[in-house]
Formats: C-alpha cells, sequence, structure tokens
C-alpha cells in the first residue's frame, strides 16, 4: 500500500525536489523507514536520535497531527510533513 | 468620537457590512497593531492595514530599503533604494490614510526591548524572516496577552495561523523549538515575488477579524498554501500542556529565556586565553570545531577538535559538563548554536568564536586555510 507524503520544502534536497512522494508502511516508523531507502538521511531530518518526531517538524495524517510513531495507517491515509518556515 | 463626515466616506464600504457597520470602524479606529518586518509579508499587509482605517499602526524594522526588495516588497518604490524602511513605509501609509496614526520603530526586536515596544499595542504581526524572532514575538505575545498573527514563506510555500491569549494555542504549541540548523530565509532559497501578497493580505484580514471580534480567525489551525499546486490545506493542533511559554508549567516566563546564547570570544581573546593556560602548565578550554569534516581537514586549530554541528546533540556526552568548551567554525554562524545547543545540555561555560576562523584569519594567522562552508 503506498501512501502519499508531502515533503517541507526546505527537505526536498532530498527527493530531487519532488512535492508528494509516495511510500508505504503499516505504521508512521514503517512508511519513514520506507521513505528513508527510498530518500536516504530524510528520516534522520524527521526524527531524532531518541526516535521522537523533532520540535520543529509536524506530520500530519489526513490533516490530525500524529504525536506517535507507533500510528497505525490505512489505505488512502494522507501523510503531510511540515516545517516551521523563517522567510518574511 | 463619532466617525467623521470624511471617515464614513472613506470606509463607507465597510459601513455597508453588518459585520462591521460603524461600531466596528470605531473600533478599528482604536486598535493599535504592530507590524514587525516590513518586508514581504509586512508591506501588503500594513497597507491593507491602513486602508482599514486601523488607528495606530507600527511598523518594526531596522534594515534599508534595497533593490532587490522591490520584487515583492509593495511598500517601496525605486525612489527610495537606501533609505530606512521605517521611515518611507511611513510616508506612504500616512499618504494612503492621513486619519491614521503611524510609529517608526527602527530598532531590532530583542529580549530585552521586547516589552516596551509590543506593551503598547493590541495586537502583532509578524513578517519578520527570522525564525529566532518569530519566536521571541510568539513568546512575548503569550506572556503580554496580546493577540498575534504569523506568517511565513520559502520558495512558493506559505503558512499562517493566529493566537488569542487564552483561546488558541501558541506558535510554539505547532513548532516547540526552532531547528537547531538553519532554515534558509528568502535571501538564500529565493521566494516567488508575489507569495508574500498572498499570505501578507490573509495576516492582515486576520489582524481585522480578531481586533473586531467576527468570523472564525485561524486559532488552532495552521493554514499551509503552495503556489505551484494552487492549493490550500488546513491542519488542526491543539495546545499543549507542556508548551515551554503558554503550557500548564511554563519555563519561559520573560521573553528571550528560551534561547540561551554563548559567550562571545573574539580571536584575540581566544589567543590570550590559550597562551595563558599554556604559561601556566594547564589544558586551558576545550576547542571543538563544528564544522564538516571536509572543512576541517582544510586548516584548524592546534588541539581544535572536530565534531560537526549536525553530530554534536548525539555527542555531548562525550564531554563533560563542566568543561569550558570553545565552539569554532567558519563565520561563527554555527558555533553560537552549538554553544546554545551545549548550554541547554547543562554545560556551565560555553563560548564561541567571534567571527570564526575568518576572523582568526585576518586578526592572527593569515596562514590558516578556512575552507568554504
Amino acid at each position: 500500500m503506498a501512501l502519499s507524503v508531502k515533503i517541507p520544502g526546505p527537505l526536498r534536497s532530498y527527493t530531487g525536489g519532488a512535492a508528494t512522494v509516495l511510500a508505504a508502511g503499516a505504521t508512521l516508523a514503517d512508511l519513514l523507514d520506507d521513505l528513508n531507502r527510498q530518500y536516504p538521511g530524510i528520516r534522520f531530518r524527521f526524527i531524532d536520535e531518541q526516535q521522537r518526531i523533532r520540535p520543529h517538524m509536524r506530520i500530519f495524517v489526513n490533516h490530525d497531527e500524529a504525536r506517535r510513531l507507533d500510528l497505525r495507517l490505512r489505505d488512502q491515509d494522507q501523510v503531510h510533513v511540515l516545517c516551521a518556515l523563517s522567510g518574511g | 468620537m463619532p466617525l467623521s463626515a470624511d471617515e464614513q466616506s472613506r470606509y463607507s464600504r465597510h459601513l455597508l457590512l453588518e459585520q462591521i457597520g460603524t461600531a466596528g470602524q470605531e473600533k478599528l479606529r482604536a486598535a493599535r497593531v504592530l507590524i514587525v518586518g516590513a518586508g514581504g509579508l509586512g508591506s501588503p499587509a500594513a497597507l491593507y492595514l491602513a486602508a482599514a482605517g486601523v488607528g495606530t499602526l507600527g511598523i518594526l524594522d531596522f534594515d534599508h530599503v534595497e533593490l532587490s526588495n522591490l520584487q515583492r516588497q509593495v511598500l517601496f518604490d525605486s525612489s527610495q533604494i537606501g533609505e530606512l524602511k521605517t521611515d518611507v513605509g511611513r510616508a506612504r501609509l500616512l499618504a494612503l490614510n492621513p486619519l491614521i496614526e503611524v510609529t517608526s520603530h527602527a530598532v531590532e526586536l530583542t529580549a530585552a526591548n521586547a516589552s516596551e515596544l509590543i506593551g503598547p499595542y493590541d495586537l502583532v504581526l509578524d513578517g519578520s524572516d527570522r525564525l529566532a524572532t518569530r519566536y521571541l514575538v510568539n513568546d512575548s505575545c503569550v506572556i503580554f496577552g496580546k493577540m498575534l498573527v504569523t506568517a511565513a514563506i520559502h520558495r512558493f510555500e506559505g503558512q499562517a495561523m493566529s493566537y488569542a491569549p487564552g483561546r488558541s494555542p501558541c506558535y510554539r504549541c505547532l513548532f516547540p523549538t526552532a531547528p537547531e540548523d538553519l532554515i534558509p530565509n528568502c535571501a538564500e532559497a529565493g521566494v516567488l515575488g508575489v507569495l508574500p501578497g498572498v499570505l501578507g493580505t490573509i495576516q492582515a484580514t486576520e489582524a481585522v477579524k480578531l481586533l473586531l471580534g467576527i468570523g472564525e480567525p485561524l486559532l488552532g489551525r495552521l493554514l499551509t498554501y503552495d503556489a505551484l499546486e494552487m492549493r490550500w490545506q488546513e491542519f488542526s493542533f491543539a495546545r499543549r500542556s507542556d508548551c515551554a511559554v503558554c503550557g500548564d508549567r511554563p519555563s519561559i516566563t520573560r521573553p528571550g529565556e528560551d534561547a540561551p546564547s554563548a559567550a562571545p570570544v573574539t580571536a584575540v581573546q581566544l589567543r590570550e586565553l590559550l597562551r595563558q593556560a599554556a604559561a601556566a602548565g594547564e589544558p586551558g578550554p576545550l576547542l571543538i570545531d563544528v564544522r564538516e569534516p571536509r572543512e576541517f581537514v582544510a586548516g584548524h586549530l592546534d588541539n581544535a577538535r572536530n565534531i560537526p554541528l549536525g553530530e554534536l546533540a548525539q555527542r555531548l556526552p562525550e564531554l563533560a559538563t563542566e568543561q569550558s568548551v570553545v565552539f569554532i567554525c567558519r563565520s561563527g554562524r554555527r558555533s553560537a548554536a552549538a554553544g546554545t545547543m551545549a548550554l541547554r545540555a547543562g554545560f556551565q561555560h560555553a563560548a564561541s568564536l567571534e567571527g570564526g576562523l575568518l576572523s582568526w584569519a585576518e586578526t592572527i594567522d593569515p596562514r590558516l586555510t578556512v575552507a568554504p562552508a
């Protein structure tokens, strides 16, 4: 099951500029692992050494904030990763 | 004081709206809004709030108008290159609406002056281009009980949200801390010129609604905009009980309390410290070079140890917190971030080489090779 994942602008250097990519996983953790297989290094930008979502990144599943990596994903779920932007 | 004939005529299209009317227009006239940053976001926001009749506008910015600003900063024109933004911006707003008052604040917002600058206003509109300022503005608004409308942009994307004291989560509930690695601003990443026009007018809309108490402001909702896909999205977020500023037991009770900064040490001071330690037969401060290995190999200070900034959080436990540490990088930016990280982790003495190795090469040792970042 491949779900669409929206990548925040500042991290699109990892995805070759792609704004939306596909990744598979039964849980959010699995999904991020799959994303990291396709785009090496990107997981570490989302998740810290203690396996927590970094405080300046937010992950939303179907527009609701996901605070746990063991969150189960379903077919058709849409994942959005957001980060703080600084430009004005 | 009732609206004058002039005001009735100027704001007649507002007066026709039942959600505004005479009472609403009088509220706007009595309102005081501080615009932080007269840039891409602040420009359209200031123009529309002035046009709408917000009685007192403050513009806070210490920059001068540059040619590259004019691609998006519509408050200024080509004849004003080099002029102070707050001065020419104020003149433009008063030309648009002479019935309002506009105050210039040609200073940088800091932890020390936040209370004095933000205190007199009802609402802050944040259009700054630095994350540190965004957190300072958010924290100040929570601490001083001010409404806040914040927006930020990057290339083709923007985001916006509002905060009302006691009624909504704050910016820190969404993004608890700023990233340690620096997110590029418009000067570094580029930005579609019309993008801040879209987000800045959203901010002005939110400000008017919050001041009037009408409609559904972006409280607990982050609105995002993608200009390339031409798509708006909305994300709900809740107040965090552990939020450092608006949570149940806040650790930030004064502006600027969250970001301890490492003591700056100049190249000359550092050379003296190292000399004195050597003369006394002491080990001296630990020198941690936080550049990338590639830069480190090209040239570094004697006895410096290389821990790239990206690995520092992980490797700080290798160092003793009571040890005196001087962080070093190319220009002083990464070392300052490293110092903040170390102080947060409990280090008692963290310093950062001011101006970095570029300054060391200039003042102490011209033979030192400083690799490009």
